[in-house]
Order: structure tokens, then C-alpha cells, then sequence
């Protein structure tokens, strides 16, 4: 996202406080801190955060959103802004690309698509080789959305087999497992994708687009924000699946970062601080954008995904979701 | 959609830098506020001549009128464009049309200290008046104006936007 402002990550227990026209951040164990209210762009709160009235409506007047997320490592909610950046038109031009249906499946599709092939980018590309092949067929066939889930799920399975080659035991995925996770790598992966799910959603939350209209998802149900689960599939394997592989060959992650009862696992208070100080730094690495012709952080990649699909529910310009070029 | 009276500054502003522009603009892409230039321009605006206060004109708020009846706007670039012209002159037609005698414009450029002074003549009031219709003519059309060249973005807080692929 751009560079004028920056996200602040929280995590030990804190209370955020309202200084005049500037936050100051508490904690326990260590001093408190003066935050510029304008140097802030948004808050992941990855720990038990207080806060109150006076501090929302100083957040709220400089467009600033929290996210949260529990105890558990998933995404608990989020404190938004009022909605000033969606724009009527745009909002409108979306749902009626949700509306009509063929519009609606040529862009789940090529959200499959993308996923897929950043997954297979990420984990192997010749032993994924051929299940990809096989999912763009039934991507090519798949007449609902339904269909499309099934088909991705179906080559996911086989993504998490071959990511299971190249793990250590102890953090073998075994299948994916949620809510909770059966083990540490399960943990891991799911606690990244509750991240990643918060930056997307503060990156729609910039544009015009409303973050509950989803093209692959269903629309606002359940009050969940279905456009960002949509953005969100393409960047998971850029952060989660590739990371958890990076830490592993890495040493990296040791079994002191997870706690362990005998059908669940979590990261531990050390492992949480690890894994969000890897994926903040994760974030701002760049690459140079080949349209932009500069360098472009991570985090704003997510910004300008939703950006593109902005372009294309307001003038038709081809969506194509992110993948990743380098 | 917007009309005549709603017309501000800022519309004037992105008629003569770009159409496109203009046209996003009034559709409610407001990316201003995530450029670090615009940040500046607003730190400029803050920190130069604090004494003055701004006249909010409803759609158009101008940096100060003075007792002689000129209008002054403070401006971050270093080089006076058309657009900051247009704008000036903008301002001066609002407030003819409320009644007031206005000379003309001063255009302040801190950054090189200079200032730029634009008399409101009938030929002024007939451009003022010509931006507003294009303006509107602009907003209205159904149809995205192009993207301008290149080199027409740089410094764009609507380029992230207008180029990404």
C-alpha cells in the first residue's frame, strides 16, 4: 500500500490511548511509546488490546482500522473506519458483474486459476505439473462456483501431499485441518492466513469496492467480508504455504513455538512474535512491478490487485488476478 | 451527478492535468489521501501563512481573501501551471457570482518563493466560465477519457490506479 503511512503491529498485551491528537501504546512489561496518529495507516492487534471511545473516533477521523486477532491465532474481527472510500458507482458496477452470472464466473475462474498457480509456483512446480493441468480443465468445465471450490479443493489436496515431502515430521500438515488446527504446521498456516485476511481487507477498504460483493464466495453471508476471502486466495501461498517452507529449511521454527495438546496446536506467545515479525518483514520485501516500472512492497501488491479489480467493475479493463511473475 | 454549483476547485484542477482524472474523481476514487504528495501539499498549506484563515465557499475553499478583494492560494510545486491558473480564476467566478468585486489572483509558490498575480478580466470570466461547462461535460460522459502519456502521471496520486495491470 503506499508508502505514506505505515501499519503498526501490536504484539504483547497493550491499552492504546488517546494523547491529545496522538495515540500512546501501554504495556505491561515495557515503557510506553508516542505514536504520530498521522504516521499510521492501520493496527494488527496480535494480542489482547484495550482501547476506548476517545481513541476510536481519533482512529475513525484519520481513516485508521484495526484488526484483531485472538488468543487462538485467528482473525477475530476488525475495528473499521466508516465506509468513505466506497463509491456508489463502483459499487454498484460490482454488483451487477456479481449479478450476471457469466461476468461472475470468468472472474472466479481465473481467481482459481491464479491461486492455483502460485500454490504450484510456491510448493513444486513438476510435481504439481500435472494436477494443475488437470484443475484448469475443470475450471474450464465448472458451470457454478460450487463446482470451482470443488476442483481448487481437489488440487489443493494434492499441493498439501507434496508440501508434506518437504517438512520436517514434527510439522507435517497431514491434510488440512481449521478451528482448530490439528498441528504446528496447520497452525502455522492458518495463523498467517488470519493475517493475511486482515491486510487484504485494509487494502479493499482503501478502494471503492465493497469488501462484502465476492465474485468466487458467496456475497455477505454470514457478515463475512466474502470480496476479501476472494483476494485473499491468490496471496495466501505467497505468504503462508511459502514461509511455513522457508522457516522449515531454514530451522527456523523449533518446537518451543507451538503449544501442543494431543488434537490441536498453536503458536506459542514466542512463536507468534517469530512468525508476525517474519511476515511484517515479509511484507515490505519489493519486487520491481512491470506496469508501475518501480519498485513494489508486497503489502501493496494486495492494494493494487484490488485496485485492478476496480478497473475492471468500472471500465472493463481485463481483470487478471496476481500472480506471481518472479 | 454533480451540477454547476458543485463545481470546485479541485474539479477545475483535474480538468487541465488530466480528464481522466477528473472523471475517476467524480466516481468517488479518492486516492489523494494515500499519496505522500499530497501529504505534503497539505503540510505546505499548514505551514504556510498560519494568520490567514481559508473561505469555504460551499464546493470551492480558498486559502484567504485579502481587504483589496484578491484571492490568495498557496501552491506546493515550484512551477506555475495552467491548472493552477484555472483554478484561480475559478474561485474569482464563485465569488463574483456572490456578489463580490473580486481583482483577481495571487498564486503563491513557497518552495521558490514567488508569487504569480492574475487579474480577473471579462476574458478571465469567459474561461472560468467555458472550465465549468467542460468540466461538467467531462464528469458526465459515460464513457473513461484515456490514460494521458506516461510521463503525464508522474507524481499522480491516480497512477497506482490508471496503470496497474
Amino acid at each position: 500500500m503506499p508508502a505514506a503511512t505505515r501499519t503498526y503491529w501490536l504484539t504483547s498485551p497493550c491499552r492504546i490511548r488517546r494523547k491529545d491528537e496522538s495515540l500512546v501504546i501501554e504495556r505491561d512489561a515495557a515503557p510506553s511509546v508516542h505514536i504520530p496518529v498521522t504516521d499510521v495507516r492501520d493496527i494488527v492487534a496480535c494480542a489482547e488490546t484495550d482501547l476506548n471511545t476517545s481513541v476510536v473516533s481519533l482512529l475513525n477521523r484519520h481513516r485508521i482500522s484495526v484488526h484483531l486477532l485472538s488468543y487462538y491465532g485467528d482473525y477475530a474481527g476488525s475495528l473499521l473506519t466508516a465506509d468513505t472510500s466506497t463509491s456508489g458507482e463502483t459499487v454498484l458496477a460490482q454488483a451487477a458483474l456479481a449479478r450476471d452470472p457469466q461476468a461472475s464466473m470468468a472472474i472466479a475462474r481465473s481467481i482459481v486459476d491464479a491461486c492455483a498457480f502460485n500454490v504450484r509456483r510456491v510448493i513444486d512446480r513438476k510435481l504439481l505439473a500435472r494436477p494443475y493441468t488437470v484443475l484448469q480443465e475443470s475450471i474450464r468445465e465448472a458451470t457454478t462456483p460450487l463446482h470451482l471450490m470443488g476442483a481448487e479443493g481437489t488440487f489443493r489436496r494434492s499441493a498439501w501431499e507434496v508440501i508434506d515431502t518437504k517438512l520436517p515430521d514434527w510439522l507435517q500438515l497431514n491434510g488440512r485441518s481449521r478451528r482448530p488446527p490439528k498441528n504446528a504446521g496447520n497452525a502455522f498456516i492458518s495463523y498467517v492466513n488470519g493475517i493475511i485476511y486482515a491486510r487484504v481487507l485494509t487494502a479493499v477498504r482503501l478502494t471503492p469496492l465493497h469488501s462484502g460483493i465476492a465474485f468466487l464466495h458467496s456475497s455477505m453471508e454470514r457478515q463475512r467480508h466474502s470480496l476479501v476471502l476472494d483476494l485473499a486466495e491468490m496471496f495466501k501461498p505467497l505468504f503462508a504455504e511459502r514461509l511455513l517452507l522457508r522457516m522449515a529449511s531454514r530451522n527456523q521454527l523449533k518446537h518451543h513455538h507451538f503449544d501442543r495438546d494431543t488434537n490441536q496446536a498453536m503458536l506459542s506467545d514466542t512463536g507468534r512474535k517469530l512468525v508476525v515479525q517474519t511476515v511484517r518483514d515479509e511484507l515490505a520485501v519489493t519486487v520491481t512491478h512491470r506496469a508501475l516500472g518501480r519498485p513494489v512492497a508486497y503489502d501493496e501488491l494486495l492494494y493494487l490487485d484490488a485496485l485492478a479489480l476496480t478497473r475492471h467493475c468500472l471500465e472493463g479493463t481485463l481483470y487478471k488476478p496476481f500472480r506471481i511473475w518472479w | 451527478m454533480i451540477g454547476r454549483e458543485d463545481i470546485g476547485g479541485v474539479h477545475i484542477k483535474y480538468l487541465h492535468h488530466c480528464r481522466r482524472q477528473l472523471w475517476l474523481y467524480v466516481r468517488g476514487i479518492r486516492p489523494e489521501h494515500l499519496s505522500a504528495a499530497v501529504q505534503t501539499g497539505e503540510a505546505v498549506h499548514d505551514v504556510s501563512y498560519p494568520r490567514h484563515s481559508p473561505v469555504d465557499l460551499g464546493a470551492a475553499r480558498l486559502d484567504f481573501l485579502d481587504g483589496q478583494q484578491w484571492v490568495h492560494e498557496v501552491k506546493s510545486s515550484s512551477r506555475p501551471t495552467d491548472a493552477d491558473r484555472a483554478q484561480a480564476y475559478h474561485y474569482c467566478h464563485q465569488l463574483q457570482r456572490l456578489g463580490v468585486e473580486v481583482q483577481g489572483a495571487v498564486l503563491h509558490y513557497p518552495a521558490t518563493r514567488r508569487t504569480h498575480r492574475y487579474p480577473y478580466t471579462p476574458e478571465a470570466a469567459a474561461q472560468a466560465e467555458e472550465d465549468i461547462t467542460a468540466a461538467l461535460a467531462t464528469a458526465h460522459a459515460p464513457v473513461y477519457p484515456e490514460r494521458l502519456p506516461r510521463t503525464g502521471c508522474r507524481g499522480c496520486s491516480f497512477a497506482d490506479y490508471c496503470w496497474t495491470e
